[in-house]
């Protein structure tokens, strides 16, 4: 009876998970539909130039400004795309699908909050050179959960 | 909308007739100061009202809290005439009594009285001053307990005291203002409640959606009418979210049964119209309930858009479109409403547009404007896109008869166009007006061309306007979308140059996977444009893209080598960036420090290939440059990623730190990071340039031919031979397939280059000019003198039986100081002499002890001949002698002695024996008067030694020189078994005694000082000479002899044998004084003619050995004078 509901019910809290280096490289992408592989890549990265104008007007603006989560950066027909970028330039982009409308602002934040845990988690490894892709295997495997959690 | 407060009038109707009018005039007339809160902007405000009989209908209402701000009264007026007060206290208070509790009862407050005065009160005032007016009374009765003094007026009846009048009535006039603002101040309050209270029932089955939209939008209109337009619009907000909302929520089971009113099937989709002449022409459809949801969403959007118009935030409607549009979206999904296909996306592209329009017309441009704009001309492009794709109307597409069908019903739906030219900001007079959004649909639908033209006019503007706002990303992302379109329109060549911006892009940032695609869409352009050096450079390009599947690659692959082949030589634009197919891994210069010049110069060079199959390169060569310091110290420094921290070597070391006693503090591990300044430097998003370097210099590169490239890493040396002189630096990669040439980046810019890992290390080439010198501290002549040979190699590469000869002077022998034999040529072998090697090789030299008496060094000279050279080196050796010898003659009577001397006069310290003299002149004999035991003599410096022979002559010997040898051996001190030999040749002249003189003093004895004594001088000649005339001299101390008379004289010894003189002296001191000397010299006496030199006369000397003084070294006795004076 209601289809839209039980579609919602399936749907990944979000489509897209990427995470981007201070110099703009894709450092990790998580893609729950792997056809639309190439088009959130590209939303992906178009994002990139609103988070660049953000942050370079809220530097002029607000210096002191602490706040990481940058909110909605732009949305198109069935997406919505939220960002948040880490005191070291590292960019966080989720890509939610806009037919979800039971997921809230706090949801996200706190979406972001985690995966900055993560990535710091997995960027502590000594292992690791910064500013190369992530491939660890168990980072991968905690952002799709958070990628699938509904 | 424009509508008027009401205000309604009771009591005496006729009289506020008269002024009706005047009063609903006057109120609009003038402006009124609204009050707000602390802080915020007062605003002048017009009023307009109109007057209404009070109805009881509207006060049930207002009780019962169903009236609206908009429709309903917000002040009421009780007017009266009357002026006495007995009339006032009978009938007129009951009447404003019963009229205030009505008003009370339904919690009306806003009233006011009006008095009307017909007589002038002031006048008759003065003659009745105590009494009361009726207004007073009205106050006291009315007003004092609510300290509402001001709500009782009175005024002089306009039409009886025209004059007079104007004065109260301009007070009426404000009195009213401040009243009707007040009570809408309240009013909104007590609304806003209403609204929020009918808004919680929203649950209840009854409610309207409508009735609560109406309310609110009361309350905005209200305060729209107050210019509270902020206000205003937050209301509107508040509906639409709270429709949102609903919608939201009826999807979640939530049935509303007013929803109904906008599930009518969408069979109409007109766009918003900002430029409505009349703004309300939808609210009474809405009402009706003959809307559909669009049209309920476009009217709160341009009312929206009107207020933020008013506000001037022309820029925020653009920000909402796209809100708007897609919640809209969303909405309409919820309720499944039914649409034809293409509704929507005609409907989001007339909306796009038409804001588009709005705020090219209405707005200032600014930047935030341009920002807000550029997402919606992406949408509009997109969704003509969508539509040409539904209609059939892309490139090389015709539509069938079912899309134009749908084409005809679309067209039907989007209405037709309206054009208001009101309102519109005119740019300039030449400018033509624009087509409204919906003619410009109308058009593209109609035809393919109209489509095509609207489609690149809409990217081409995204395009723009995010370039203009540097939103580069989301541009060139438009222009894929734009390339695309025009790779269907057939037209790849300007395509190509949006694939090329995109891929820039891409790469810049390493987006390697959509890199890629970008790629592959080239390749396409390029094989349609037939351009085939593209084509083959960007085919390889994809089979390198190590994020496509192998078969693409390995397909990319065949197609590059295939297209390799048939491309021209002279083709240009043949570089390609070698970081996209190659990536240097490691560079290493094999050779060890120093390189000398002319070596082969070997560099290791790791590389790994991306190409999936292996390659020939014909060519691969790694150029160097000059390597200044100060240019590399403005190179950044690399950030601190290690590319590959597993071979990335830490330079750790021990590092002890101690106390001022020196005891250990503290122990640890350091780690020298070189310049610790600039450890971790942050590197900015800096760009990487994606066009083929510029190919440098390659005159100095290091090169290896015919190189196969596997797939993966390989290992290739590259030589050459190192020229040139100089601390050089590698600088780029090329590897030629020909006619491609991939070139790496500068390395100097490879700290920018993410990909690139390599630091590169400079290195020297030197040259450094072998020598050879000898060394050696002051040399003696006689004696085995130790020297040392210099070589210093150089650069030089020595053949392994390298020499250096040795050339001496006369009389100068050279051995090697181990046990060598002294020849005049030696050669000094170099075993194993390596390049930039120093080694000093002992030698020792010796000459001969000339036989001299001059203490003068001797000069030699060496010639060194050194395999790097033609020319000899001359070097210039000064030998001091040992020993000096001299020799004296010395005589007694006739009897002859040679004396030799030798002086040390060298540091050296010698042995000497075997002293011996040899004539070989007939006649002479030598007789050795050296006593034998004193054969072995030592001698040092300044240490004189000496040998005494007497020579003995053969009678009647006449030779005017005898040659005599004199010859010792010699040995060093410390080495006493090296004799050498040591000789002088001497000559003996004037070895004959011609006279001999004899002296005396008388007396004999008791010669007494002061007392002139005689001195007798003989001369006699002993053997025949030429020599005549004789001048003898006495020579005296003066302050031992004085001599009386002449000291000297001449003599003839011509025809006598003997000559007696006699001179007085007299000495001047006692003691034993020596005999005063005698000199005899050769006299030629002056002649008269002649040169002018024989005008003086001449004396000579006799050589020693031809006059014998026979008391020569006398000693006199002279006693003191025994005369006392």
């Amino acid at each position: 009876m209601f289809p839209l509901l039980s579609h919602r019910n399936h749907s990944n809290m979000a489509t897209c998970i990427a995470i981007i280096g201070k110099d703009n490289t894709p450092l990790y992408l998580a893609i729950s539909d792997m056809d639309k592989e190439l088009d959130l890549q590209y939303r992906v990265h178009a994002a990139l130039d609103v988070i660049e104008e953000k942050c370079s007007s809220s530097t002029k603006m607000n210096i002191e400004s602490k706040e990481l989560y940058l909110g909605l950066l732009y949305s198109t027909d069935n997406q919505k795309i939220y960002g948040y970028i880490t005191n070291t330039k590292v960019k966080f982009i989720v890509v939610v699908d806009s037919g979800n409308v039971a997921l809230k602002e706090s949801e996200i934040r706190t979406m972001f909050r985690n995966l900055h845990i993560l990535y710091t988690d997995a960027i502590c490894n000594p292992l690791f050179s910064p500013g190369e892709p992530i491939t660890s295997k168990k980072f991968d495997k905690c952002v799709r959960n958070i990628l699938e959690r509904q | 909308m424009n509508f008027t407060s009401k205000i309604t009038y009771s009591g005496n109707y006729q009289i506020f007739q008269t002024f009706e009018t005047n009063l609903i005039q006057g109120i609009s007339a003038e402006q009124c100061e609204l009050k707000r809160s602390y802080g915020k902007v007062v605003k002048n405000i017009t009023l307009q009202a109109s007057f209404h009989p009070l109805e009881k209908d509207f006060l049930e209402r207002f009780a019962k809290l169903q009236w609206s701000i908009t429709k309903d009264p917000i002040l009421h007026i009780f007017v009266t005439e009357c002026s006495e007060i007995e009339t006032y206290k009978t009938s007129v208070k009951d009447e404003i009594e019963a009229w205030l509790k009505m008003l009370q009862r339904s919690g009306c407050v806003d009233w006011m009285i009006l008095v009307v005065e017909t007589i002038d009160i002031r006048k008759t005032k003065n003659l009745l001053t105590n009494r009361t007016t009726v207004l007073d009374k009205i106050r006291l009765d009315f007003c004092s307990k609510n300290n509402c003094e001001d709500r009782c007026i009175s005024i002089l009846n306009p039409t009886k005291f025209e004059q007079k009048s104007t004065e109260s009535f301009r007070c009426l006039l404000q009195r009213i203002r401040f009243l009707m603002l007040s009570s809408y101040n309240k009013n909104l309050v007590k609304y806003d409640d209403l609204v929020r209270c009918y808004r919680e029932k929203r649950n209840q089955d009854s409610w309207n959606f409508l009735k609560y939209f109406q309310m609110q939008e009361d309350n905005a209109l209200v305060q729209e009418k107050l210019q509270l337009h902020n206000e205003a619009l937050a209301q509107y907000d508040e509906i639409e979210s709270q429709f949102s909302q609903f919608v939201t929520n009826s999807s979640f089971g939530e049935r509303s049964i007013w929803l109904k009113n906008f599930r009518g099937p969408i069979s109409y989709f007109h766009g918003i119209c900002l430029t409505r002449p009349n703004k309300f022409e939808m609210r009474e459809k809405i009402f009706k309930g003959e809307v559909t949801i669009l049209d309920f969403r476009n009217y709160i959007f341009e009312r929206q858009a009107h207020l933020l118009l008013i506000t001037e935030s022309q820029a925020e409607v653009a920000e909402r479109l796209l809100t708007f549009l897609f919640s809209t979206l969303r909405e309409v999904d919820f309720i499944k409403l039914d649409s034809p296909e293409g509704a929507l996306a005609c409907w989001q592209f007339v909306c796009a547009l038409e804001v588009l329009a709005f705020c090219d017309e209405t707005a200032e441009p600014n930047d935030v404007c341009f920002q807000n704009c550029a997402p919606i001309w992406n949408l509009a492009k997109d969704k003509l896109y969508e539509l040409g794709k539904l209609c059939g109307l892309l490139p090389g597409y015709t539509p069938t008869s079912e899309q134009l069908h749908i084409v005809v019903q679309l067209l039907a739906g989007i209405g037709e166009p309206q054009e208001f030219t009101e309102n519109r900001r005119s740019h300039s007079p030449h400018r033509k007006p624009k087509k409204s959004a919906v003619t410009q649909l109308r058009e593209a639908l109609s035809s393919n061309q109209a489509f095509t033209k609207l489609y690149l006019e809409l990217s081409e503007l995204a395009i723009s306007t995010y370039k203009h706002v540097s939103r580069l990303r989301s541009a060139r992302l438009v222009g894929l979308d734009l390339g695309n379109f025009y790779c269907a329109l057939n037209e790849p060549h300007k395509a190509v140059v949006f694939f090329t911006d995109l891929l820039r892009e891409l790469k810049s940032e390493n987006w390697n996977c959509l890199a890629s695609q970008t790629l592959l869409e080239l390749a396409n352009c390029y094989r349609k444009m037939e351009d085939k050096i593209s084509y083959t450079k960007t085919c390889s390009a994809i089979s390198c893209c190590l994020d496509l599947e192998m078969l693409v690659r390995t397909f990319y692959f065949d197609e590059f080598l295939k297209s390799m082949k048939v491309l021209e030589e002279d083709e240009s634009s043949k570089l390609c960036v070698l970081e996209d197919y190659f990536k240097i891994l490691d560079v290493v210069v094999l050779n060890k420090e120093p390189i000398i010049q002319d070596d082969i110069l070997t560099v290791e060079l790791k590389l790994a290939s991306n190409f999936p199959k292996e390659i020939l390169a014909d060519k691969v060569s790694f150029s160097f440059e000059m390597f200044s310091e100060i240019d590399d110290a403005k190179l950044p420094i690399r950030p601190a990623t290690l590319i590959n921290p597993i071979n990335a070597k830490l330079r750790v070391f021990l590092h002890l730190d101690y106390k001022q006693d020196r005891n250990l503090s503290c122990a640890s591990v350091a780690c020298d990071t070189g310049k610790t300044t600039q450890t971790v430097r942050r590197t900015s998003s800096a760009r990487r340039k994606q066009s083929p370097t510029t190919r440098l210099d390659f005159t100095n590169s290091v090169n290896a031919d015919e190189i196969r490239v596997h797939p993966g890493i390989n290992t290739i040396e590259l030589k050459s031979k190192a020229t040139r002189v100089g601390k050089w630096k590698l600088k780029q990669l090329s590897v030629v397939m020909k006619p491609l040439e991939f070139l790496s980046e500068n390395s100097a810019n490879f700290n920018c280059v993410p990909s690139a890992s390599v630091r590169m290390v400079p290195f020297e080439i030197t040259t450094k000019p072998a020598s050879a010198t000898l060394l050696f501290n002051d040399l003696i002549a006689g004696i085995e003198q130790p020297i040392q040979l210099q070589v210093s190699g150089g650069s030089f590469i020595f053949p392994a039986d390298a020499k250096i000869g040795l050339k001496c002077s006369k009389n100068l022998k050279v051995a090697l100081s181990d046990g060598g034999t002294f020849e005049n040529h030696l050669n000094v072998p170099l075993l194993k002499f390596k390049s930039f090697e120093e080694r000093r090789i002992s030698l020792k030299v010796l000459t001969e002890l000339p036989g001299r008496n001059i203490a003068k060094s001797i000069d030699h000279k060496i010639l060194l001949s050194c395999p790097w050279s033609r020319h000899e080196i001359p070097i210039g050796l000064d030998f001091m002698p040992a020993i000096t010898s001299s020799c004296r003659l010395h005589t007694c009577g006739t009897q002859k002695f040679l004396q030799v001397f030798l002086k040390g006069i060298s540091e050296a310290h010698l042995w000497l024996m075997d002293a011996r003299m040899k004539c070989d002149v007939e006649g002479v004999e030598l007789v050795d008067l050296n006593p034998k035991s004193q054969n072995t003599q030592e001698i040092y410096k300044n240490l004189t030694v000496s040998y005494l022979w007497e020579l003995k002559l053969k009678e009647g010997f006449t030779v005017d020189i005898i040659k005599v040898m004199f010859s010792t051996n010699y040995s060093d001190y410390e080495n006493a078994n090296e004799i050498m030999n040591y000789a002088c040749a001497f000559d003996v002249m004037d070895y004959k005694t011609l006279f001999k003189i004899q002296a005396q003093l008388e007396p004999t004895e008791l010669c007494r000082v002061r007392s002139v004594c005689s001195l007798n001088l003989r001369i006699t000649k002993v053997e025949d000479n030429p020599f005549m005339d004789l001048m003898y001299e006495v020579l005296t101390d003066q302050n031992v002899w004085a001599v009386c008379g002449t000291a000297s004289g001449v003599i003839s010894m011509k025809d006598i044998n003997s000559h007696s003189i006699s001179l007085d002296v007299m000495p001047l001191s006692t003691g034993f004084l020596p005999m005063p000397s005698i000199r005899l010299s050769k006299y030629t006496p002056p002649s008269s003619k002649g040169t002018k030199q024989d005008l003086h006369l001449k004396l000579q000397p006799f050589p020693p050995g031809q006059i014998y003084n026979s008391t020569k070294s006398m000693q006199v006795h002279v006693i003191a004078s025994n005369i006392v004076e």
